[in-house]
């Protein structure tokens, strides 16, 4: 009898708490189809960079799981508080209230495990789909097929259940301390209007704005970042977070009591009022609200940098297909060349030289002058800290001990095995590659040099920026091409190597190269397999995201290796962003529809009062967008504002042609996409609802 | 002004086939202004679904309404919530105010849903708050005040647009005996000072004395009519349980 009942009763909420069960379903394919990745032993034997992905990921899970058993939890309580009427019935009947309790959770079994079994399948559609895309990164024919380990299952399941049995034995808790009488008017608490200091509170709100503007200003204009002020400034946007929307609602209650002139218009009255109370009764759960839309959009403005960096960087990474490194001043590259013969065929190789001339002005200039050192090399009268550029310069760090000059000649020949054209140069001129990042920056900056040939000073004749291997291998950041004659008085700094070859690399090439280097395992370790160079005298440029500082760079194994690894950040910020996001959303979309019960009163007696049937079609609207806008705005601001900024240094460091705005534009797009259809969903439902 | 509104031949019939209820059952009478009407019957005598028929929230079956010359039985959706709006005025035994509103707001909604002037709101409203002797509450919610206030707020609101006709369902059916009293005297000095007409209906006899004719419904049909004329409300009260008496004392028994 009893199960007939919780099935009953689960039909019966069913289209209140759609949007919850679909969500639930949703939330398991997802954690399904990334357990997978975890589980996968193919994937594991294939790529180093798959444990990153996996650790990320199940970092990744823990937070999801909080946040569902959160969810969970939350409903749970919720669906407890909208029907405590009905159970106070069934305690009057005669019920007793450990037969009560098994009861509701027995529902909620019910809905779980259906939402579990649906997920797994939808998961198995998803699990497809995200192999299928990590396995064409690292290159390789995905066939399709369906994936079920155990494992994977249990894991699923075991955090499906975990937040459930949380959440229900804090229920059963609450249903022994209920009495009748509370639980016949639970419903009716939250009815009351408390309204005290609002006058006070509502200067919240002012005070949050101008907390974000402190904020803002302080993120991209100040200069002491000392862990004291970060502290203050996250501690302040937690309880901004939270306290704006005290300051909201009070703020909207003082101008509808002071009879604004917006209160005299149409229903505008009713609207402020309803959304008012309702902030004031919820201004917990929508600063909770905020947070989980604040994380989501920043998860998914950071996969979307990532992602974009991914498609136009990578390729300028590795303009060639082969380059060795070597410390040596007179390497002939036999070795190498061998293995490479060996494993494709060689359709160019040129072996060429780094020159010095001793000094290491440009290395200081940039030392000086690049924003991303700040004053870190610079005495306090802001002339150079030698001693600290000597410190920092060689051993892998961002320069090397002497500036890097090139033979025209051989620049012009690898110009022609990129593709690029051919440059020229009169005697007593120089021109600079330097990355275009960096040019972006510093602009002409050859007036502050003096470059010495051997007839007096060069002239600069400009600058070059195409992808040209500047991180340690051609220079760091930059590199000095002077005419041929020029280069017969330096010094040889280091050897290098480029390869052009026939087709693509295969898949070992790289490793067999770094099988040359001998280096002992925890060295290997180090640099994931690669070989690192450990030349003393180098340094590998001012890149921040990717750099490969290792002896031996074969951009076709290089390319899925890196691809793979950013898509281990890629896929569980995605991952997080669209669970927060969502979860969130249900939250929203389930307190509106569940409170079209005492809606449509209200509604009712707005018609009585002659409002027309689609003017309150139109109310109804309205009141939605401004709840569910709300929050989701709000967390847009914040979010925006740190996006920004992360978005400026990003582009700023890694130098993607692509403006800051787009990735918080492309966020907002996907974000509001998705709320887009919650928000159609539970307007449509509550529609429906009302006219009932 | 003489057949203010008038009731043709109504029928309200529920269900289909062997099924059907009649509500109520070819019933016509008129309506003059400033009459101050009461309805009284059974439960299930179809004295609440009239009120719909007139208050144009529920459609007739048969028959016609007219308020002056508009048959509202011909009219559209649309057209009936602009008349409800205009014309209507509501009071309902469980206040029906509107819980995030302020007593006060309650009020002001009904105008500016009308989209009436600001100062035109502001005078009426206060007027309407002296008149009722619910100023001093005006700054409460509903569920801070008394049922008697509440009452006062909702005839505040059925009045602050000057409605053709005010509808009043049990109005006293959840107060007590004084705020019904209260309610009640506010209601005669509406309908005296405010001209206003009034339909109420009520099962209660002493609410039923305070009006100027009172209809007695059975089955969905009208079985007496009883006009106050000049007597006082005692006497009219006593003449009211007369009626019920030779009734057999309770209208349910009234056969």
């Amino acid at each position: 009898m009893h199960g007939k009942l919780a099935f009953r009763n689960v039909k019966r909420s069913a289209k209140d708490y759609l949007v919850y069960f679909l969500t639930m379903t949703f939330v398991t394919a997802l954690m399904f189809a990334f357990d997978t990745v975890i589980f996968s032993e193919d994937l594991q034997g294939r790529v180093g960079a798959v444990n990153l992905m996996q650790m990320l990921i199940i970092l990744a899970t823990v937070f999801i799981v909080i946040i569902i058993a959160w969810l969970i939890n939350y409903m749970v309580r919720f669906m407890l508080q909208k029907r405590s009427r009905e159970f106070g019935t069934y305690l009057l009947l005669g019920m007793r209230k450990k037969t009560i309790a098994h009861l509701y959770m027995r529902e909620n079994a019910v809905l779980g495990t259906g939402a579990f079994l649906c997920g797994i399948v939808l998961g198995i559609l998803l699990q497809q789909i995200l192999l299928s895309i990590l396995y064409s990164m690292l290159k390789e024919q995905y066939h399709l097929q369906v994936f079920l380990d155990k494992r994977c299952i249990a894991m699923t399941a075991s955090c499906y259940a975990g937040c459930y049995i949380l959440a229900l034995l804090r229920c059963s808790r609450k249903f022994r301390k209920m009495n009748i009488r509370e639980l016949m008017y639970a419903g009716q608490q939250n009815e009351e209007i408390k309204e005290s200091h609002e006058e006070w509170k509502k200067w919240l709100l002012p005070l949050s704005v101008l907390f974000l503007c402190a904020f803002g200003i302080w993120l991209f204009f100040g200069k002491q970042w000392n862990s004291g002020t970060i502290i203050c400034y996250l501690v302040g946007l937690v309880l901004v977070v939270y306290l704006f929307f005290m300051g909201l609602s009070s703020w909207i209650v003082c101008y509808v009591r002071r009879k604004g002139r917006a209160v005299y218009r149409g229903e505008n009255l009713f609207l402020l009022r309803q959304f008012s109370s309702k902030v004031k009764t919820m201004q917990f759960t929508m600063g909770t609200l905020t947070a989980l839309f604040t994380i989501a959009f920043l998860g998914c403005t950071a996969a979307v940098m990532f992602n974009d960096y991914q498609n136009q960087i990578l390729e300028d990474k590795f303009p060639f297909d082969v380059q060795v490194f070597s410390e040596k001043k007179d390497e002939d590259f036999a070795k190498e060349l061998e293995i490479i013969g060996q494993e494709a065929e060689i359709r160019e190789a040129c072996p060429y030289h780094i020159f010095h001339n001793g000094e290491n002005q440009v290395n200081v200039w940039m030392y000086t002058h690049l924003q991303a050192f700040g004053e870190m090399f610079r005495n306090a009268d802001g002339t150079p800290a030698l001693d600290e550029i000597r410190g920092s310069s060689g051993e892998g760090n961002w320069y090397g001990t002497y500036d890097t000059y090139m033979g025209l000649s051989v620049y012009n020949h690898l110009r022609g095995m990129l593709g690029y054209a051919t440059v020229s140069l009169n005697e007593g001129e120089y021109l600079i590659h330097i990355k275009e990042r960096i040019y972006r920056k510093t602009g002409d900056f050859s007036k502050e040099l003096s470059i010495q040939g051997r007839e007096g000073e060069l002239r600069c004749a400009g600058y070059r920026t195409e992808a040209f291997s500047l991180d340690g291998h051609n220079g760091a950041d930059y590199v000095i091409v002077v005419p041929d004659s020029e280069t017969d008085e330096m010094e040889v700094f280091y050897s290098e190597l480029a390869v052009d070859i026939e087709g693509e690399a295969p898949e070992d090439l790289g490793a067999l190269l770094d099988g040359l280097a001998e280096l002992s395992e925890e060295e290997m370790l180090d640099m994931a397999g690669h070989a690192e160079i450990q030349d003393g005298r180098t340094g590998s440029g001012t890149d921040t995201m990717v750099v490969y500082y290792s002896k031996y760079l074969v951009r076709d194994n290089l390319i899925p290796e890196v691809k793979y690894m950013l898509s281990s950040l890629i896929f569980p910020l995605f991952y997080i962003g669209l669970v927060f996001l969502c979860v969130a959303l249900t939250v929203l979309s389930v307190q509106q529809l569940s409170d079209s019960a005492k809606y449509k009163f209200r509604y009712g007696v707005l018609q009585k009062i002659g409002m027309k049937k689609r003017e309150i079609t139109g109310v109804v609207g309205k009141q939605l967008v401004m709840y569910f806008l709300c929050p989701a705005l709000f967390a847009a601001v914040i979010s925006g504002i740190v996006a920004l900024y992360i978005s400026v240094q990003f582009v700023d460091a890694t130098g993607v042609k692509t403006s800051a705005f787009l990735y918080f534009g492309v966020t907002c797009g996907l974000f509001f996409g998705i709320y887009a259809i919650y928000f159609t969903a539970t307007y449509i439902g509550f529609v429906r609802n009302v006219e009932e | 002004m003489k057949d203010y509104i008038r009731i043709c031949d109504v029928e309200k019939y529920y269900g289909n086939g062997a099924n059907v209820t009649k509500a109520v059952d070819r019933v016509s009478f008129n309506v003059n202004q400033g009459e101050f009407v009461g309805v009284m019957g059974a439960s299930g005598s179809g004295k609440t679904t009239l009120l719909n028929l007139l208050s144009t929230i529920d459609s007739v079956t048969a028959g016609h309404i007219y308020y002056g010359s508009t048959d509202i039985t011909e009219l559209r959706e649309e057209k009936l919530a602009d008349f409800r709006k205009e014309n209507l005025g509501f009071v309902f035994q469980e206040y029906n105010l509107l819980d995030t509103l302020t007593i006060e707001e309650n009020i002001m909604l009904a105008m500016t849903l009308q989209k009436k002037s600001r100062q035109e709101i502001r005078e009426e409203c206060e007027k309407m708050l002296a008149l009722l002797g619910i100023a001093e509450v005006r700054d409460q919610f509903p569920y801070q005040v008394s049922g008697g206030q509440k009452q006062r707020c909702a005839c505040a609101r059925a009045l602050v647009n000057h409605p053709q006709l005010l509808l009043a369902d049990e109005p006293t059916g959840a107060l007590d005996s004084r705020s019904s009293q209260t309610l009640l005297e506010t209601f005669t000095e509406m309908n005296r000072e405010l001209s206003a007409t009034i339909f109420m209906v009520t099962h209660d006899a002493f609410s039923a004395s305070y009006c100027s004719r009172i209809l007695f419904l059975k089955d969905g049909r009208i079985f007496h009519e009883l006009v106050r004329g000049d007597k006082d409300r005692r006497e009219f009260l006593g003449q009211i349980l007369d009626v019920l008496s030779l009734t057999g004392g309770e209208l349910s028994d009234a056969r």
